[in-house]
């Protein structure tokens, strides 16, 4: 029965489903924009930060917001050690695009087969029982890990979007991300400013897995795929926009929860692969062109700047 | 059309910054033509324009009557528009020689079909484009460094190198950007006279040099750029006095 | 002798693979990850043709080379429009979409895998497969190097060097860059053909995007951008795991130990070796880099 009650529903359910998705987007698209890198390391550092919680939470005992801080930590020394051992190596040698590419794509794989070998392949969860309180909102199903989870993820993105404009290493990272060679000159410490972005990345990626992981389980190889999701919305939002790539989340989350009125259910991931293609043919520097992101495709990311 | 290139009201600015503004221009077969003018006049991008590396926001450009607009950068030089660079842009891995028969006058080997199914046509191709490139540079008196890899040789005979390459091309049009840059003594001789003998043979050469003696010598004509467009045109000795053009130059 | 002959098998397999995607990544500079899908679409060509059609091997085989190579033309030809920098996305789409498709198509047996394909060899079965594959392996090798060493070879070498140089000499890069990928997924189709008539059984899961991991491996460590480096690479990685079964650990363990063991090697060459076991020689060097 499609009756606005149903509609409403899956619209609520939807918006709620797409918060951990907005902040993988943003995590993504603010490394894709500060440094220049697409970042598939981050499924590597998604798994090791939700494993990581999963441990204190499961083996551990840990109350839920201890262990946050702790997989984040996880998510912030691996991105770092990444970044300092292997970026800034590759960065110093002028390595071409090819070897970023692999370098982040074999972290992930890496870091995959290591999970699989200690922690099995069996899904896990991060939390107790997946069921939480729910109320009825005029005839709508609302549960609290819906508001939990959105009033996190909106306040998440406000203090991202307050680091960004209105803090002095959020003007850095603006600024390195339009030049990173006119940034230097200026005196901006860049490879901090890289730093920064990983750490600000590796915590929007530990509260996105904690969110996750409190709703639904995964096995070593889920986060490759939802690091799919996060690339197209990145794509989509347009390459360097951090908030575009945000706003385009909420929309592929949407249209994933609507489809099931139309798509039979073994079909439904298609979409994602088929809106990828869509999206590269027709927008190619993406739906929302924000200003001064017209970079000439040749000279763009995968190796930041020497 | 006896004009082997015209360029009508062309026009390209890059966000805020007006490259070429009205930019109407013809060259016909045999000129010489330099292109002169301080840094960042635009001389570099209106070549860019012309040989298709961006697309010009409007007016026309046509090689030989034919408009050039909507051809891509490669389609365009197969028509015949042939050009150097101003850093040169040799291949790095291959030897002189190769450089030069990367560019041949038909594209046998380029086709991964014609490769496999017509073994012998391609080779031909091959010899004919190996002979042509030698021809090239015994011209140019590259002869003995055929061999050399680009990266061991001289800058000035890395200069002629990307010259000869151009040369591979048989179309009417040579661009030539500061090809005279660092270049001193028997490389300049070499240089000026293939590109006589280039001119003399029919070719158009449109010439951008900061070198005032290359243009002086060379050049029937020359075009005084500043800001994207074209202050003066006329005859070197002319516009080489030119008080105002002279302030304009060295003034900024 | 039998273990032997299909390890055999395995090699003449992943040499072509290996080779193959080394024609795409690294000589043709173009970064994709959907070098196992193609060897899916060749399998499952294969596989469709002989169960339902029952038809002949080598028609078979040849078909799986057209459906990789056509299929090859629906990722590149958007992509590359684009950039380079696209392919990586879309093909990472590609291999993810097409395989979603497979798991949820039923005339190929969806997840559960196609099966019954049936035996074409009656006799000395596993040395003949052997001989076949390793034949196909020194085909393709000689072949490409016969390629990269002319003048094809020669324009490839200065496309990666630089491309708007060569743009202005009137080549079409894009052309090259599109049959490069043509053949080298087409290369895998027929892998992937050989690879179903030998285990006569398919699954979607043989062919995930991980299986790039270990031909990526295979191409790394081997040397990219050099003929004989991935057959060296594949040779090494297939004789690797024979050398830890010895271990005798848990097949839960083993599997996901392989991975760590070849993602761990591509990483140590990354940043050690990074021009792999065998060096190209300067003309077929993957162009551009100074490491």
């Amino acid at each position: 029965m499609l009756d606005f009650q149903t509609l409403l529903q899956i619209f609520w359910t939807g918006l709620a489903n797409s918060t951990y998705a907005v902040l993988l987007a943003a995590a993504f698209a603010l490394v894709l924009k500060v440094v220049k890198v697409w970042n598939f390391a981050q499924a590597g550092l998604m798994g090791i930060a939700y494993y990581t919680m999963y441990l204190a939470i499961q083996k551990l005992g840990w109350p839920g917001y201890a262990a946050l801080a702790l997989g984040a930590g996880a998510a912030i020394v691996a991105a770092l050690a990444m970044e300092v051992f292997g970026l800034q190596t590759f960065r110093r040698r002028h390595s071409p695009p090819l070897t970023f590419f692999i370098f982040t794509l074999v972290i992930s794989e890496f870091v995959q087969y290591v999970l699989a070998m200690v922690a099995g392949t069996e899904p896990v969860s991060l939390a107790a029982t997946i069921m939480s309180a729910s109320y009825i909102v005029g005839g709508v199903v609302v549960s609290e890990w819906d508001l939990k989870a959105i009033a996190a993820t909106v306040v998440l993105m406000a203090l991202l979007f307050v680091v960004m404009k209105r803090t002095r290493h959020g003007q850095y990272m603006i600024a390195a991300a339009d030049n990173p060679h006119l940034s230097r000159l200026y005196g901006v410490n860049v490879r901090r400013v890289y730093a920064l972005t990983f750490v600000l990345a590796a915590v929007l990626i530990a509260a996105a897995m904690y969110l996750f992981g409190t709703r639904a389980s995964m096995v070593p190889n889920t986060p490759l795929e939802m690091m799919l999701f996060a690339v197209i919305a990145a794509l989509l939002g347009g390459m360097g926009n951090v908030f575009g790539a945000a706003v385009a989340a909420v929309f592929l989350g949407l249209l994933r929860a609507f489809s099931i009125l139309v798509i039979p259910s073994a079909w439904q991931s298609l979409i994602l692969y088929a809106l990828l293609f869509i999206t590269i043919l027709f927008f190619p520097q993406g739906v929302r062109i924000a200003p001064r992101v017209r970079k000439k495709p040749a000279a763009g990311p995968a190796s930041a700047g020497a | 059309m006896n004009n082997v290139l015209s360029l009508n009201g062309v026009c390209k600015r890059f966000g805020g910054v007006v490259v070429a503004d009205q930019i109407t221009l013809d060259l016909k077969a045999g000129e010489i033509l330099g292109l002169i003018g301080p840094n960042g006049a635009g001389k570099t991008s209106l070549f860019n324009l012309i040989s298709g590396v961006f697309p010009a926001d409007s007016g026309s450009i046509a090689l030989q009557g034919r408009p050039l607009s909507r051809l891509p950068l490669y389609a365009r030089a197969r028509a015949g528009v042939a050009r150097t660079w101003q850093h040169m842009r040799l291949f790095g891995s291959l030897s002189v020689l190769e450089n030069l028969m990367v560019a041949p006058t038909d594209y046998p080997g380029e086709s991964l079909w014609r490769l496999v199914t017509a073994g012998a046509s391609v080779r031909r191709a091959e010899q004919q484009a190996r002979e042509r490139a030698m021809h090239i540079l015994e011209r140019m008196k590259l002869s003995a460094i055929a061999d050399t890899n680009v990266n061991d040789i001289t800058f000035g005979q890395q200069k002629l190198v990307g010259l000869a390459r151009a040369l591979m091309s048989q179309g009417p049009l040579l661009l030539l950007d500061e090809p005279m840059a660092g270049v001193e003594g028997a490389a300049y001789e070499t240089m000026r006279e293939i590109v006589r003998e280039e001119a003399a043979a029919g070719r158009a050469v449109c010439v951008v040099e900061h070198n005032v003696s290359f243009i002086r010598d060379l050049c029937n004509s020359a075009v005084f750029m500043a800001q994207g467009r074209i202050l003066e045109r006329g005859d070197v000795a002319t516009l080489l006095e030119s008080k105002t053009l002279a302030e304009l130059y060295f003034g900024q | 002798m039998e273990y032997v002959a299909s390890l055999l098998v395995l090699i003449g397999l992943y040499v072509i693979l290996a080779s193959s995607f080394n024609l795409i990544i690294g000589f043709g500079g173009l970064i994709s990850i959907a070098h196992p899908i193609f060897f899916a679409l060749g399998a499952y060509t294969v596989g469709v043709l002989s169960t339902q059609f029952g038809l002949h091997p080598v028609p078979s085989i040849a078909a799986g080379f057209v459906v990789a190579m056509l299929a090859s033309f629906m990722l590149s030809l958007p992509s590359l429009r684009i950039s380079g920098d696209y392919l990586l996305i879309t093909s990472i789409g590609f291999q993810l979409g097409l395989l979603e498709i497979i798991k949820n198509l039923d005339f190929v047996g969806g997840a559960s895998g196609l099966g019954g394909i049936p035996n074409v060899v009656q006799q000395h079965r596993s040395l003949v497969f052997a001989a076949v594959a390793l034949g196909l392996a020194v085909a393709v090798v000689l072949s490409l190097r016969a390629l990269v060493r002319g003048p094809y070879g020669r324009a490839i070498q200065a496309m990666r060097d630089d491309e708007l140089a060569f743009l202005a000499l009137g080549r079409n890069a894009m052309n090259i860059k599109i049959a490069i990928f043509a053949v080298g997924s087409g290369l895998a189709g027929v892998a992937g053909g050989l690879y179903a008539y030998y285990y006569q059984y398919l699954t979607p899961d043989q062919f995930q995007i991980l299986q790039s991991a270990m031909i990526l491996t295979m191409v790394v460590v081997g040397g990219m951008g050099s003929v004989y480096g991935p057959v060296v690479g594949a040779v090494l990685l297939l004789l690797l795991p024979e050398a830890i079964t010895f271990l005798n650990l848990p097949s839960s363990v083993m599997g996901p130990l392989q991975g760590v063991i070849f993602t761990s090697l591509v990483i140590l060459f990354l940043f050690l070796r990074p021009q792999g076991l065998v060096p190209s020689s300067k003309r077929l060097s993957a162009g551009g880099s100074h490491e």
